[in-house]
C-alpha cells in the first residue's frame, strides 16, 4: 500500500511530461517568415508539437486541400510527408498552388508540419482525425455545418 | 461602513435590468421562462420561510427544557396531524411546479406552428456565423456576431457547430440551447420589445469562450426588411492599398460579396463596418479597433484562429479605413 503512495505522484508527473507536446504560446505574436532552408531550427518546434500539427490539419481542411489530397485517395500526401523536409513542403504549398500564396506564413508552417506528421499516424488515428475535421469549413464551396 | 456594505449588497441587483438578463424579458419565450422562474421563487421561498419559522418556533418553545430529559409522547395527536398537513403541502408545492413547467414547455413547443422566418446560426471557435434567406433569391445572406430579429414574428433559429459544443444563449429573448456538432438543434424566439440585447456562448468551448458574444437587435418589421435588403447588397470594391483584402491573405478566410474574396472559414466581412463589435464582442466597432485587431489579433484575443498577417503600415491603414466604410 505504501509503495503505491510513493509511485502515484511519480506516475502523475509522467502524465504532466506529456503535456509539453501540447504546449502553445498564448501571447502577442508577429507574422512568421518562411523557412530558411532545410536546417531552419523552427521546423522541429512545429513538427514536434501536437497543437501545431492539429492546427495544420484544420487549415488543410479549411483551404479545401483535402479535395485533391484526401488521406487514402489518389493525391494522398503520406509519401510526400516521409520523403521531403518541412522547408520543401512549405515551398510547394506556398508557390505550387494558386491559392497557396494567400495563406499566411504561420499557417503554412502548420500545414507543412501536419503533412510531415502523416507518415507517423496509424489508421485508427487517421480515422479519428478525419471524423474530427469533417464538420469544419471545407474550401470555398463549403455550404455550412453538418446537421 | 455599514452603509457601504449595504450598497455593495445592492450592486448585483443592478445587473438584473441589463441587456443580458433573464429578469428583463423581451420575447414571449423569455416571458414564460421568467414566469416559471418567479413561480419557483415563490413556491420555494414560501417553503423555506415556513421551515425557518417552524424551526425558530420549536427552539423558542423548548428553550427551558433543553437541560431536562427529553419527553417522549408516543401518541401526540397534534404532532401527527401537523406532519400530515406538512406532507400535503409538499405534494401541493411540487404539483404546482410540475404543472407550471409542463404548461410552459407546451407553450414553447406550440410556437413551432407560428414560425415565420428561419435564421441559421453556426457556432465556431470563437464567433457566430449568422445566415438569413435572401428575400430576392434562394441563397443565404451571411453576417457574423449580430442577430437582427423582427418584433412580433416567430423566428426559428437553426443551430449548428463546426468544431466543439457551444451553447446559444440570449437571456432577454429565450433560454439556452446547446449547439452540437453534427446535430440539428433549433430554438424559436418571438421578440416583442425593441432594442439591443447581448447573447453569449454558454458552454465552455476553449480558450476564448468568454469572448464569444454577439449582439441581438430587435427591429420593427419594416426596419428589419430594410436591414436585410442592405445586408443583401454587395460590398463596394476596395481600391489602392486596400486591394489586399480581395487578393491577399484576408481573402483566404473571409468573404466580401462583390469582390474576389471568397474564403469561407472566417466571418463574412461584406458589411462589417455596420456591426457593433469587432471579434465577437471583444472590442466595440471603430476604425482603431479594426486596425488593432488586424495588426495583433493574438494580443487582443489570445488563441484566436485569426493570424497576424504581414501588412505594411499604409496597407493596414487602408484596410481598416475600407472595412470601417462597409456599412
Amino acid at each position: 500500500m505504501r509503495r503505491v503512495l510513493y509511485v502515484m505522484p511519480a506516475a502523475l508527473l509522467l502524465f504532466l511530461a506529456a503535456c509539453e507536446k501540447e504546449a502553445r504560446v498564448i501571447a502577442a505574436d508577429q507574422p512568421q517568415t518562411p523557412p530558411r532552408g532545410a536546417q531552419d531550427p523552427r521546423a522541429a518546434a512545429y513538427e514536434n508539437n501536437a497543437y501545431q500539427v492539429s492546427q495544420g490539419g484544420r487549415y488543410f481542411t479549411w483551404y479545401g486541400c483535402g479535395r485533391c489530397h484526401a488521406v487514402g485517395g489518389a493525391g494522398d500526401l503520406t509519401t510526400a510527408g516521409a520523403r521531403s523536409d518541412l522547408a520543401h513542403i512549405y515551398a510547394t504549398v506556398a508557390h505550387g498552388h494558386t491559392s497557396g500564396s494567400r495563406i499566411p506564413s504561420e499557417q503554412i508552417w502548420q500545414i507543412a508540419a501536419y503533412i510531415r506528421s502523416l507518415p507517423h499516424i496509424d489508421a485508427a488515428r487517421a480515422h479519428r482525425q478525419d471524423r474530427d475535421l469533417r464538420g469544419e469549413p471545407q474550401g470555398a464551396t463549403w455550404s455550412g455545418a453538418l446537421r | 461602513m455599514r452603509r457601504m456594505v449595504l450598497l455593495a449588497c445592492l450592486l448585483p441587483l443592478a445587473a438584473c435590468a441589463g441587456r443580458q438578463s433573464p429578469l428583463a424579458p423581451a420575447a414571449l419565450q423569455a416571458e414564460w421562462l421568467h414566469w416559471l422562474l418567479m413561480l419557483m421563487f415563490w413556491v420555494c421561498g414560501i417553503v423555506y420561510a415556513l421551515v425557518i419559522a417552524l424551526l425558530g418556533a420549536s427552539i423558542w418553545r423548548g428553550r427551558h427544557r433543553l437541560a431536562a430529559k427529553p419527553e417522549i409522547e408516543p401518541d401526540d395527536r397534534r404532532l401527527s396531524r401537523g406532519l400530515g398537513v406538512w406532507a400535503g403541502m409538499i405534494v401541493v408545492g411540487l404539483t404546482v411546479l410540475i404543472l407550471g413547467s409542463f404548461v410552459v414547455e407546451r407553450q414553447l413547443a406550440d410556437m413551432r406552428a407560428h414560425e415565420a422566418l428561419v435564421v441559421r446560426v453556426t457556432g465556431q471557435q470563437w464567433w457566430w456565423r449568422v445566415q438569413y434567406r435572401d428575400p430576392a433569391g434562394g441563397g443565404w445572406i451571411e453576417t457574423a456576431n449580430e442577430l437582427h430579429l423582427p418584433a412580433g414574428r416567430t423566428a426559428r433559429i437553426e443551430l449548428g457547430s463546426v468544431d466543439v459544443i457551444h451553447s446559444f444563449w440570449v437571456p432577454n429573448v429565450a433560454g439556452k440551447m446547446d449547439v452540437i456538432p453534427g446535430r440539428a438543434n433549433a430554438i424559436d424566439v418571438t421578440p416583442h420589445r425593441l432594442g439591443w440585447f447581448r447573447g453569449q456562448c454558454a458552454e465552455f468551448c476553449g480558450a476564448q469562450h468568454a469572448h464569444m458574444a454577439f449582439d441581438v437587435k430587435v427591429d420593427t418589421p419594416a426596419e428589419f426588411t430594410r436591414w436585410l435588403a442592405a445586408q443583401a447588397r454587395p460590398a463596394a470594391p476596395p481600391t489602392g492599398a486596400a486591394l489586399v483584402v480581395a487578393n491577399g491573405a484576408c481573402a483566404s478566410c473571409h468573404t466580401l460579396r462583390g469582390t474576389a474574396a471568397r474564403g469561407r472559414a472566417g466571418p463574412d466581412l461584406t458589411h462589417v463596418g455596420g456591426r457593433r463589435s469587432v471579434a465577437a464582442g471583444t472590442l466595440p466597432m471603430s476604425r482603431g479597433a479594426l486596425q488593432g485587431w488586424i495588426a495583433q489579433p493574438q494580443a487582443l484575443k489570445p488563441g484566436t484562429l485569426m493570424p497576424a498577417v504581414a501588412l505594411s503600415g499604409a496597407q493596414a491603414d487602408a484596410v481598416a479605413a475600407y472595412l470601417e466604410s462597409l456599412k
